[in-house]
């Protein structure tokens, strides 16, 4: 091997760096014997800024081109760089806003720290898999420190329930995905998605047993990745996994985990079967329109705050698909850009949301007294009226009302849908969004013209306060100047 | 190629038939005269008070749990040795990231006391 | 011919082995007939030429997974008799599921393309699979493989973190701790006033 292919591996230095970064965490959380693990977190932050700048590096170096390493099973895109700055920046976050909370609850173990870190490196695998064997084992990475984060609450019954729940479940769904690779890996005999998507082509055209073998497997891929997503009607854990969970592991598996999902049904849809877009384009459809229906009506029915953004979580990735599945019409991708590039920007969006709402949950929970029910927001403005305009801003965006980052979000996927001649798809869309204000726009009526229910503490400060005012504000300047991010995203979709 | 394990198969037979054989000749020639009372379990003179299995301790679970993820690890070990000549330099360094991975994870199970037995 | 024999006596110990995992009273019997069922059915591997799936049955399953299934049942406290409660009564469905897998087998062993699938490919003397497994597994799937040692370790990360508990009420004893006492620490010299006597 020469000098010039060793170097080419550099390309994967954002995961070589997360890797010995992750494992000297663990070392350096042995030496120290502190309650706030001020050391561990500090590290661990410093990890993940080393990661970032060095994916600027390759981002960089890489002069929007694109490298194929380790034989194929790594790819470096644009897109890849782009969805890895996003994972390193929620992540980074979500440790801001989850360490009071877990500090003061006794919960802020080393292990929450490594964990995360991992679950991270195994979004970053997943987010430049150009393999089904990549694709899977970034994502069992994943899943298997989610599991672990929502167990390690271990005297709380709800989430040793809620973890048992999401194992099992996460194990039937990584079933289905395999069973569907097994079976496009049966008739094309490749697991690279560069090979994959040539041989599909010309399978499909040549004979329709083969077609219908293809059409088999991607049934189960889809179901994978419907799964993973939490769509309709393989949605069933979310509810129960974000309810049971502490809510600083909620934080985590409601957004970074939701880039490494969209990156997962791009790289196996778009990258690996685009031969066969005519099938999955109306599996999504089906998806699509469930989730919206399913999670804007049971939202609504939901007294526990939680459960109610879980709820939300589902008709937002069916939202996603709409983006998804507008991608390709009558065999040709003109649209393809603006569609998928419309699904990456709801989706950073909606990560940036998520992000704020269970921050701002966080924030508001004190000592002993959760705030996780509709009627803890009671009264919420004259508590701590900063927080409560944030939840404000974070609700309205949710919402999708103008001029929050999250109208915008959803404007650009209809208006992807409304271009692909989908018209009713479009009509139903809006339609259940009007449903989903609803109760969106309850939190609110609740945090401004209630009367608090119990004594008055103001929340928490430092600096998750401030950075959950950053992340208010965000939103709202992407709602007013949204071109900057969605050129980002359909550069990098032109990358795929 | 089979015939290299012919001696396994040949040393798995006499093992067998070194440990039946001592049991069968006992039973063939030795005194046999059993009755229900020769043959129920007893307690020092009484009735058993319960059954003789007792639970484990939940400890026992992550020992075995950690011994499992080394022995997985030297699965990936055999094929490794066997191929060592073909794969050259790089799979070498292949395994020692791959073994290093694994002595961080070791050293963390013995710093963090999951190997102690208080 | 040799073969042929081996075959047979390793497929007779498997079928009884199986049948008595399920038909054995006391659990942890039905895992030791596991664990004879695997080991046999890796003798059977071997006879296929598969070496490694061999040993990795042998040291993965027979080796740690069954001892982590006596452990489990040696840890759970099962009652047998209200296991055995009801066993009769699934004999039904039982009838119908075997019945159907009894005649799926027939079919495909019956059908005139079962023949046609046994490989009649000449492999190459000393050819080995576990070599060819080896030449691909630590150069083009390296990636792969290293995922698969920070999967490993997270597992390790895991199960400590969710089953290691530190008990308070122990009296064991640390000789490290005991060691480093020192004098300083366990004595402590007062120096009183001598009372003289009036």
């Amino acid at each position: 091997m020469s000098l010039a292919q060793l170097l080419s591996h550099l390309r994967a230095l954002p995961e070589m760096v997360l890797l010995a970064g992750a494992c000297a965490l663990m070392l350096v959380d042995l030496a120290s014997k502190s309650e706030t693990r001020r050391l561990s977190y500090l590290f661990a932050q410093g990890v993940l800024l080393i990661a970032f700048c060095a994916t600027l590096f390759v981002l960089s170096e890489s002069e929007g081109k694109r490298y194929y390493i380790f034989y194929g099973l790594f790819v470096s895109d644009l897109l890849s760089h782009v969805l890895k700055l996003f994972a390193f920046i929620t992540v980074s976050a979500v440790l801001v806003y989850a360490r009071p909370y877990l500090h003061e609850r006794g919960l802020l173990k080393g292990e929450f720290l490594t964990l995360l870190l991992f679950a991270l490196l195994g979004i970053l695998v997943m987010i430049s898999a150009n393999s089904f064997l990549s694709l899977y084992l970034g994502l069992e990475l994943l899943t298997l420190c989610l599991y672990a984060l929502v167990a390690l609450n271990r005297d709380s019954a709800a989430s040793t329930e809620a973890a048992m729940k999401y194992f099992v479940l996460g194990a039937l769904a990584s079933g289905l995905l395999l069973y569907g690779m097994s079976m496009i890996y049966g008739a094309t005999g490749s697991l690279l998605f560069t090979d994959i998507g040539p041989q599909t082509a010309a399978l499909a055209a040549s004979s329709s047993s083969m077609r219908t073998l293809l059409v088999f497997g991607l049934v189960f891929v889809v179901a994978g990745i419907a799964f993973k997503l939490g769509a309709v009607p393989f949605h069933m854990w979310i509810p129960d996994v974000y309810h049971g969970a502490s809510t600083a592991v909620t934080l985590v598996i409601g957004t970074a985990p939701k880039l490494a999902a969209f990156a997962m049904a791009l790289r196996l849809l778009v990258n690996g079967l685009p031969a066969l877009a005519v099938d999955w384009q109306q599996m999504l459809v089906v998806l699509a329109v469930l989730s919206m229906a399913l999670g804007n009506l049971a939202a609504i029915a939901q007294s526990n705050l939680k459960r109610m953004l879980a709820y939300s979580t589902i008709s937002h990735m069916g939202f996603m698909l709409l983006g998804l599945l507008s991608g390709v019409v009558g065999g040709n991708r003109l649209n393809a850009v603006d569609a998928y590039g419309a699904a990456m920007f709801y989706t950073a969006v909606y990560v940036l949301m998520s992000l704020g709402a269970f921050g701002v949950l966080l924030l508001a929970s004190r000592q002993g007294a959760e705030c996780e029910r509709l009627e803890d927001m009671k009264g919420m403005n004259r508590r701590d009226p900063w927080l409560a305009f944030l939840m404000l801003l974070m609700m309205f965006s949710l919402a999708g009302i103008p001029p929050m980052a999250g109208f915008y979000a959803k404007f650009a996927v209809i208006s992807a849908v409304v271009q692909a001649g989908q018209l009713w798809l479009a009509v139903a869309a809006v339609a259940f969004s009007l449903v989903g204000a609803f109760y969106y726009l309850r939190v609110v009526k609740l945090m401004y013209f209630d009367d608090p229910a119990g004594v008055a503490v103001p929340a928490g400060g430092g600096s998750a306060r401030w950075l959950l005012s950053v992340n208010g504000l965000a939103l709202l300047a992407l709602g007013l100047l949204p071109q900057g991010l969605m050129a980002l995203c359909q550069a990098a979709i032109r990358s795929l | 190629m089979l015939a290299e394990y012919f001696p396994i198969l040949l040393f798995i037979l006499v093992g067998l038939a070194i440990g039946v054989a001592p049991m069968l000749l006992g039973r063939l020639l030795g005194p046999n005269r059993p009755d229900p009372e020769k043959l129920s379990p007893y307690e020092c003179g009484f009735e058993a008070f319960e059954d003789a299995r007792m639970k484990f301790d939940v400890r026992y679970y992550l020992v075995a749990i950690l011994f499992i993820l080394f022995d997985l690890e030297i699965a990936f070990l055999f094929p490794w040795a066997v191929a060592l000549n073909d794969i050259g330099m790089a799979g070498f360094l292949a395994m020692m990231l791959f073994l290093g991975i694994l002595v961080v994870g070791f050293a963390y199970e013995w710093a963090k006391g999951a190997l102690e037995w208080e | 011919m040799l073969e042929t024999i081996v075959f047979y006596a390793f497929a007779a110990i498997l079928l009884g082995a199986a049948l008595r995992v399920i038909t054995a009273r006391n659990p942890v019997h039905a895992a030791l007939a596991l664990v004879l069922a695997f080991f046999t059915a890796a003798g059977i591997w071997l006879l296929l030429r598969a070496e490694f799936l061999a040993i990795t049955l042998l040291l993965v399953y027979v080796g740690a997974v069954m001892v982590l299934f006596l452990f489990v049942v040696m840890m759970l406290d099962v009652n047998l008799e209200r296991l055995r409660e009801g066993f009769w009564k699934n004999l039904p469905m039982a009838v119908v599921v075997g019945g159907i897998m009894a005649f799926e087998l027939v079919a495909m062993l019956a059908s005139r393309h079962f023949g046609s699938a046994t490989s009649t490919r000449v492999v190459p003397a000393g050819y080995s699979n576990t070599r060819e497994l080896g030449r691909v597994l630590y150069t083009q799937y390296v990636y792969a493989f290293e995922i698969a040692a920070v999967i490993l370790l997270v597992a390790i990360i895991a199960a400590i973190a969710l089953t290691l508990r530190r008990r308070k009420d122990t009296k064991a004893l640390d000789p490290a701790l005991q060691l480093a006492a020192r004098r300083e620490e366990r004595v402590r010299l007062v120096s009183m006033p001598a009372e003289t006597e009036r």
